[in-house]
């Protein structure tokens, strides 16, 4: 049973883990906080659901459609509501309230396409098959959903990593003035680290409408809040430390759950935010920002 | 004419509980705290209000000046923390503060009541009472930002390495605007309970932490007129256009984005700039004309 438990919890980790980790690679290289990374997530969700009930398309393409909806979703938004911001070089605040607006606008344009209404997926979307290992029951849905959050963080590390773009994302986010004086495209680069973001939000909001079988206009809030909690506990800008506290985070979450209380359970994962930032503000990888504490006394 | 005033008191009443709110705000900022726990605050002054009212039949007042209490006591204890983040820590600190007192708030059926909320609080103030409330309120801010006391907010959030230069206390004036935002907070739940009659955990969630921040944000952040004036707006203009009551929350969204891009320092604090530097201007002119 609790190694049931402790499976399921990484399954949903695996999710919170891919969408953490858009909203810590945005922080990463623009240094804005997307308040509205969670609209976006549910749009995804919202389009995925769209490609399987209104066009009869396959589970892989409502996953590519969630992910292009997020992506593009993601980048219209850094082209309203962040670029402008940025080109002033306006404070930190300014983008915290733009995107808090931006996700006010998008979570009621969402209630009026949905009419308030919990939507699900059609009983047959996926196949039912069920595993028996270990004691443990372990559905196909689940081994996909691992499956995809691998692939997708492997890609993404390679990504900032390996290529050219990584390198050229690290300059931008070191500075884009800088990067500009070495014959980087500040705004292409931007471009794609918003579009990677959406894509993964995107991604992430089609699994958990299928995981818990049900799309509805809230349910992107739930889940920033939680991601808020991950991306601390990794440490802001880690991608890393992003997918290990999701794991941390989803299975205490399950556990929670299943052995107290529901309700207990978001108060006991927003109190452990609270505790990392009084013990280690930094997270689990993070290095210390110079801005996260100016020096005093 | 007392008939046309009279039936625009219900309206007054929002605006002046929303004002009382958007003060608590605004302190928090004018210190350089980014601190998004006013709906915290708030729901606890609301419900401690309630029940002490309702259960113990504590005096109003009374009971007024406890949820003020209790918001200031939980702000001292969360300053400590507090002060040892900055920004956008401070930011996720606060909303994680919203998000704790929600589920307590939900989950204590047998205190809150949970979903269903509390119900029938009776009402002991009238417009005019809260109209002094906010005076008052907006006295002390007054005279806060106008002493030492506020020339200290300003420095420190402008630049934080000036201010410890100086020789100001970071911790100790930024544990101050936290203790009034909390107390301010506790007054405007305690208010609230008061206006609405009936209350439920959800009203104190995320949509009243975004409706506050964008009352500040549109006013001004830098000063009290800012705070009021944004309540005043937010407030007013939903019941203006009740025709288009479905789209609010669209509108509310665009508000806030437009305004925090084209307008970032809000419409009483650019008018006032404005009138500064008009004034500047014309005493420059003067000196060089008497030159």
């Amino acid at each position: 049973m609790l190694l049931q438990q402790i499976l399921n919890g990484i399954v949903v980790g695996g999710v919170y883990a891919l969408f953490a980790m858009g909203l810590t690679l945005v922080f990463g290289v623009n240094h804005i906080m997307n308040m509205a990374h969670g609209a976006v997530f549910m749009w995804g969700a919202f389009a995925g659901l769209f490609a399987v009930t209104a066009l009869g398309q396959s589970l892989f393409v409502a996953l590519l459609v969630g992910m292009l909806t997020g992506g593009l979703l993601s980048v219209a938004l850094d082209w309203i509501a962040f670029r402008p911001l940025r080109r002033r070089s306006a404070p930190l605040f300014s983008t915290i309230v733009a995107a808090f607006g931006a996700d006010l606008v998008l979570i009621s344009l969402a209630q009026k396409a949905s009419n308030t209404a919990v939507m699900r997926f059609p009983f047959d979307t996926f196949p039912i098959v069920i595993f028996k290992f270990l004691g443990m029951r372990i559905q196909l849905l689940q081994i996909v959903i691992v499956a995809v959050s691998v692939l997708m963080v492997l890609g993404l590390l390679y990504f900032l990593y390996g290529s050219r773009f990584g390198l050229q994302a690290r300059a931008v986010a070191f500075s884009e003035n800088t990067s500009k004086l070495l014959g980087i495209n500040p705004g292409l680069v931007n471009f794609q680290v918003f579009f990677i973001s959406g894509a993964l939000a995107g991604i992430a909001g089609v699994l958990i409408g299928l995981v818990f079988n049900s799309v509805h206009f809230m349910m992107g809030e739930p889940l920033l809040l939680r991601a808020f909690v991950v991306i601390i506990l990794g440490g802001l800008g880690s991608i890393g430390g992003a997918l290990v506290a999701g794991l941390i985070i989803g299975v205490i979450q399950t556990l929670s759950v299943a052995y107290i209380s529901p309700g207990v359970a978001d108060a006991i994962v927003f109190s452990l935010l609270f505790l990392v930032l009084i013990v280690r503000p930094t997270g689990l990888f993070g290095r210390a920002h110079s801005d996260l504490r100016v020096a005093r006394r | 004419m007392i008939d046309l005033l009279l039936s625009y008191r219900s309206v007054a009443d929002i605006v002046l509980v929303n004002a009382v709110l958007a003060c608590s705000q605004y302190i928090a900022f004018r210190a350089g705290v980014f601190s998004l726990g006013t709906a915290a605050f708030a729901s606890l002054g609301a419900y401690c209000t309630a029940l002490l009212v309702m259960q113990a039949g504590v005096h109003p007042a009374v009971a007024t000046f406890a949820a003020m209490a209790i918001g200031g006591v939980l702000s001292a204890l969360l300053a400590l923390p507090l002060s040892r983040l900055r920004g956008v820590f401070q930011a996720l600190a606060t909303l994680a503060l919203v998000q704790i007192v929600l589920s307590g708030t939900l989950n204590l059926t047998e205190i809150t009541n949970g979903a269903l909320g509390i119900n029938g609080i009776p009402r002991p103030i009238g417009t005019l009472g809260l109209l002094a409330v906010v005076a008052v309120v907006v006295y002390i801010l007054l005279a806060v930002g106008g002493s030492s006391i506020g020339r200290a907010f300003d420095v420190i959030r402008e630049d934080e390495t000036v201010a410890v230069a100086l020789g100001i206390s970071v911790d100790r004036h930024q544990l101050l605007a936290f203790v009034l935002s909390g107390v301010l907070g506790g007054l405007a739940g305690s208010l609230y309970a008061f206006t609405r009659y009936t209350i439920i955990p959800t009203d104190f969630g995320f949509h009243m932490l975004i409706n506050v921040l964008a009352m500040v944000v549109l006013g001004g952040r830098l000063s009290v007129w800012g705070a009021l004036c944004g309540a005043t707006i937010l407030s007013v203009l939903p019941e203006m256009f009740r025709v288009f009551a479905d789209y609010r929350m669209e509108f509310q969204g665009g508000l806030l984005m437009l305004c925090i891009i084209f307008l970032p320092r809000g419409v009483a604090d650019s008018v006032i700039v404005w009138y500064r530097d008009k004034r500047l201007k014309a005493q420059l002119a003067h000196q060089e004309a008497s030159i």
